[in-house]
């Protein structure tokens, strides 16, 4: 079992609807960014996956089976919830110890994944003694102990240093490639942006999208180019005579709005127009990110196909 | 999924808590010491029971045994570890039965030696006024007395999984123990006796006269104690982790 399926998941808590109604997978061989405002219910879908919360209705299930009915379950998925689920009196390698012996995982696992998450050099010192990183560390070993092909955290970058986010970055682009499904949830978008193939937002527990990170960003920001010239007269002209519109910028760049960087070369280039900057600028998934959640209220979420 | 490798995890986890086998060991100095110093002490008394005399270590100790049971489940409701440990035994009733049991093993195998400890330290000081003690009420007195604390450990188990809250449980226990069955004690008579505490200590006591006998007594407590336990099992199985 190497993907999770969610289908018309809702949860409720008193009166409020942590989770709406929702419907997406995740499926093996990619990394699934999970975003969304704190609040909008990544927590609690990834509890109602686990089966630590129980659904209001709908289910989540992995390869087709609810997680309570799984087999030693460690060995098909691993999750990071809480860095702080270790108790702080035990050495980090007890606490993986314990929790591999409750599903017959070997003990030796335990000093690979402690290696593996780089705590190797500390894993006979009380869990107290952490800081919030290699905690963080701690709860990424603690769900690869069973070697899982579903790997699912909850904001794993948390008190990660910058050394420890490209770690982690590369560990994902590395499960997944291994053929894994990971889900991460986060609600850093450039971090975010850095590892995953595929998103999945939420928005006060319902969902908002569901797709490739590349079409996310295209369908929602603009191509954009950015040139520098030693003379504007020229440019403008030549760019007013393709059509596009040229806006000047204070430290002496302009900036062609609904461009490709292809079609503003071969004109400028064509016009003889010295070029000193010629690139495109990227749209980030910050900025497609926001676009999505201000128009939230009239957007309606249409699951897609990857 | 079975029982062995879930056992085996909570003993891991009882062993590895420094704190968990430091109280046991809590628990024998203790109950050895009060029972020492009660073998010196008046025996004047006309009530004056010997066997009790002798074991009397065991209500200050209890509160040892007590303590085990509750810090063993209440390290479960900090930052998110009931989570993790029910992500790896998604059996939740199965999961506390293991944790029931890992909890019981230790105090039944400390819980006989201790009394036995107690008992040998008290003897020593009362000398002549123990000597009308048969061996099979000694053996009675050490095997009741180790049932007797697992018991208590097990019913503080229960009620720190059913409150989700190891001072919650330790807050109701204690005073309960120290307290109110003294304060209670023989005002309303016979109802008292089937305290979950009174009952089942009629087995530290050579003579009895209650409604009550040793093992009946200890009968009561152990249903207070399984009827604790299934009420935290219930709760942990009905609740979102």
């Amino acid at each position: 079992m190497t993907s999770i399926e969610v289908r018309n998941l809702t949860k409720e808590y008193g009166t409020r609807r942590a989770v709406d109604d929702l419907t997406f997978d995740v499926l093996p061989g990619r990394v699934t960014g999970f975003l969304g405002p704190n609040g909008a219910g990544k927590s609690t879908t990834m509890r109602l996956v686990l089966g630590l919360d129980r659904p209001t209705s709908g289910s989540a299930t992995l390869g087709g089976h609810a997680y309570a009915t799984l087999r030693e379950p460690l060995r098909h998925v691993g999750a990071l919830l809480d860095a702080h689920a270790a108790h702080g009196s035990r050495t980090a390698r007890d606490h993986l110890r314990t929790l591999a012996a409750s599903n017959r995982v070997p003990q030796r696992r335990a000093d690979e994944v402690l290696e593996e998450t780089g705590l190797a050099a500390v894993a006979r010192r009380r869990v107290r003694t952490y800081s919030l990183g290699m905690r963080q560390r701690l709860g990424i070993a603690a769900a690869l102990l069973g070697d899982p092909g579903v790997v699912m955290l909850d904001e794993p970058s948390n008190g990660l240093d910058p050394e420890g986010i490209i770690w982690i970055r590369q560990l994902l682009r590395r499960l997944a490639g291994e053929g894994r499904a990971v889900l991460v949830s986060s609600h850093l978008m450039n971090e975010t942006a850095s590892f995953a193939d595929h998103l999945v937002v939420l928005g006060r527990g319902r969902l908002l999208a569901d797709t490739p990170m590349r079409e996310f960003i295209h369908a929602r920001v603009r191509p954009r180019v950015r040139i520098r010239t030693t003379d504007p007269a020229a440019l403008t002209s030549a760019l007013a005579r393709g059509g596009h519109d040229a806006v000047e910028h204070e430290a002496g760049h302009w900036t062609v709005e609904h461009a490709r960087v292809d079609d503003i070369g071969r004109l400028v280039s064509a016009a003889g127009v010295p070029v000193l900057e010629l690139s495109s600028e990227e749209a980030t998934l910050e900025q497609a990110y926001l676009d999505l959640t201000s128009t939230e209220t009239e957007f309606t979420a249409q699951p897609q196909e990857a | 999924m079975s029982f062995a490798p879930v056992l085996h995890s909570e003993w891991l986890k009882i062993r590895t808590l420094r704190s968990l086998p430091g109280t046991l060991l809590a628990l024998f100095a203790a109950t050895t010491a009060f029972s020492a110093i009660a073998g010196v002490s008046e025996t004047s008394d006309p009530e004056f029971d010997p066997l009790f005399m002798a074991l009397s270590g065991v209500m200050p100790g209890q509160i040892a045994a007590i303590s085990f049971g509750a810090t063993a489940v209440s390290s479960e409701f900090h930052g998110g570890a009931l989570r993790l440990s029910l992500a790896a035994v998604p059996r939740r009733g199965r999961w506390f039965a293991a944790k029931a049991t890992a909890i019981a093993l230790p105090v039944l195998a400390v819980g006989p030696v201790t009394a036995l400890a107690a008992l040998v330290a008290a003897r020593a000081g009362l000398g002549d006024a123990a000597n009308g003690l048969t061996p099979g009420e000694q053996v009675r007195g050490v095997v009741g007395c180790g049932i007797y604390l697992t018991l208590m450990a097990l019913l503080a188990a229960g009620l720190t999984a059913l409150l989700r809250s190891g001072v919650g449980a330790l807050s109701v226990l204690i005073p309960f123990v120290l307290v109110v069955s003294f304060v209670v004690g023989d005002t309303v008579g016979g109802a008292t006796d089937f305290l979950p505490d009174r009952a089942g200590q009629v087995v530290l006591y050579e003579t009895y006269d209650g409604s009550l006998g040793p093992w009946s007594g200890l009968a009561v407590t152990a249903l207070w104690t399984a009827a604790v336990l299934l009420a935290g099992a219930w709760s942990l199985r009905h609740r979102d982790a």
